[in-house]
């Protein structure tokens, strides 16, 4: 990597006590961070919503409502998106863009991974 | 001290950039429904008991009234007291009515809408309420449409039975002079499944849809509902803005505007601040319930702006005028708003006076451009 900036290495658990569906908030260096596994996917996401603060990672995640034509439903991408706990805004877990504004909505992402038997967070 | 006056140029007289249109004119009746049954089949004037003698003499005929606001009272009379004359109600002669409103005010075409059938909605028969559109229609075409160039008509249909609606608004939306479709309202909301075969005709004759109070509102089972039924005449009339938050969202959040891209919606007297919290409450709400309704494409506002327009008459009067800037700002009011006098009714709005508190560039887009691009070349 040509990344010069230093990075934190932070053990947020052993990989053998966070199950499916689990989640973990850990604090780093004042930031909220959530690390959610998801089916066996690690996601970390900044937990602060940028509408209005709230906790965005003790939200439910889901799938969403494709575009249709009026009276219409088609629900797809089941566990692509967490749905904030206050107004409902939905992220994309991956990339952290909001599904409304994609472009103005949005909240930092960091990397996670599994180390050995450890979960693992850069921030 | 002796002044020429200069050429106007052709953009100065050119009606088409210059004239005004007003949006909201009620043409009356002399003698109720009696004026309409020249224009019923002998079958249906059998049917409402209006044949021959039945209507002076028949109980059942006589306690025929179409639904109107009978129940509220304006003291002064709903009407303008100038323009009554001697056996003549108000806006019952079409002579005079162009005198007194289109010479006086030098409005160049004004759009008739519905007159005494403002609330057909209400009535319990939907096939009686589509037999009064028709022959309104007929009436209007007949007695203000022909008689002066500058009358525009927006044609009536029942909204009880859209198949009947449908069919009147294909039979009636080809001729002279005709610019909408008007329709009084139900108790059913307006995004409702129940309307679209209406919408489609709209769009498909590309007649902007128009919708205006009537009186009724809570006071029949079947007219549009309230959250109760207002007192006072005061009441009533400062809260009609409620029935058009209901049915603008209804509009909205049912993908009417997705499944008509080519509607265009017309609120007459139907107040318009009210917009501005529902576009900027729809929009927050949609962000985080936008699963509900996902044929939403874009931030509800949006079709709000693109599609519905608001007549300006009775136009607001903030206690502070400094306040009238911002708020067109924020409504987009060189988009949204169309002038309309309401005449003959007692709240009139002059063209000329009641917009003197916006700027002269405004005044231009509610005076004459924007109704121009509602109605476009049916109006010339």
């Amino acid at each position: 990597m040509t990344d010069t900036v230093s990075r934190t290495r932070i053990v947020v658990e052993k990989l053998a006590d966070f199950a499916w569906g689990d989640r973990r908030i850990v604090d780093v260096d004042g930031r909220s961070i959530g690390v959610i596994n998801v089916g066996g996917t690690f996601h970390a996401l900044r937990n602060n919503c940028p509408h209005h603060g709230a906790p965005l990672c003790e939200g439910v995640v889901k799938g969403t409502m494709e575009d249709t034509p009026a009276h219409e439903y088609s629900y797809v991408r089941h566990n692509e998106y967490i749905v904030c706990p206050w107004h409902g805004y939905e992220f994309t877990l991956a990339t952290g863009r909001s599904l409304v504004e994609p472009d103005k909505i949005r909240v930092r992402v960091y990397e996670v991974v599994v180390e050995g038997d450890d979960v693992v967070l850069y921030v | 001290m002796t002044t020429i006056e200069a050429p106007r140029s052709a953009e100065q007289t050119d009606p088409k950039k210059t004239g005004i249109i007003d949006s909201d004119v009620h043409p009356n009746f002399v003698n109720g429904i009696r004026d309409l049954t020249p224009y019923m089949t002998e079958t249906w004037r059998n049917r409402l008991g209006v044949s021959g003698d039945d209507w002076a003499k028949g109980m059942a005929a006589a306690q025929f009234t179409l639904p109107l606001d009978y129940l509220y009272i304006n003291a002064a009379g709903a009407y303008r007291e100038d323009a009554a004359r001697p056996g003549m109600p108000p806006a019952t002669d079409p002579d005079f009515t162009a005198q007194h409103l289109l010479d006086k005010h030098g409005i160049y075409r004004a759009v008739l809408l519905a007159g005494q059938c403002l609330g057909i909605g209400a009535m319990p028969d939907g096939m009686v309420a589509a037999t009064i559109a028709s022959a309104y229609n007929e009436w209007m075409c007949e007695r203000w449409l022909q008689n002066d160039v500058r009358w525009r008509g927006a044609l009536v249909i029942a909204p009880q039975d859209p198949e009947a609606a449908v069919a009147e608004i294909d039979r009636v939306a080809k001729r002279d002079g005709i610019v909408a479709v008007f329709m009084p309202l139900g108790e059913i909301l307006m995004g409702e499944k129940h309307y679209w075969p209406i919408y489609e005709a709209c769009a498909r004759h590309e007649l902007p849809l128009i919708v205006h109070p009537s009186g009724c509102e809570n006071v029949f089972a079947k007219a549009p509902r309230m959250a109760g039924t207002p007192t006072f005449y005061l009441e009533w009339h400062t809260a009609l803005g409620q029935i058009h938050q209901s049915n603008t969202l209804s509009m909205i959040c049912h993908g009417v505007f997705e499944k008509f891209p080519k509607l265009k919606y017309i609120i007459a007297e139907g107040g318009f601040l009210w917009a501005l919290e529902v576009m900027w409450k729809l929009d927050r709400d949609w962000k985080g319930l936008r699963n509900e309704v996902p044929w939403l494409t874009r931030p509800p506002s949006e079709y709000l702006l693109d599609h519905i327009r608001f007549t300006t008459q009775p136009f607001i009067e903030p206690h502070d005028p400094k306040h009238i800037g911002p708020l067109m700002e924020m409504l987009h009011a060189d988009r949204t708003l169309m002038f309309s006098s309401d005449y003959p009714h007692w709240d009139f709005d002059n063209p000329q006076r009641s917009l003197q508190t916006v700027s002269k560039e405004l005044r231009q887009k509610i005076l004459v451009d924007t109704p121009r691009a509602v109605y476009g070349d049916r109006l010339d």
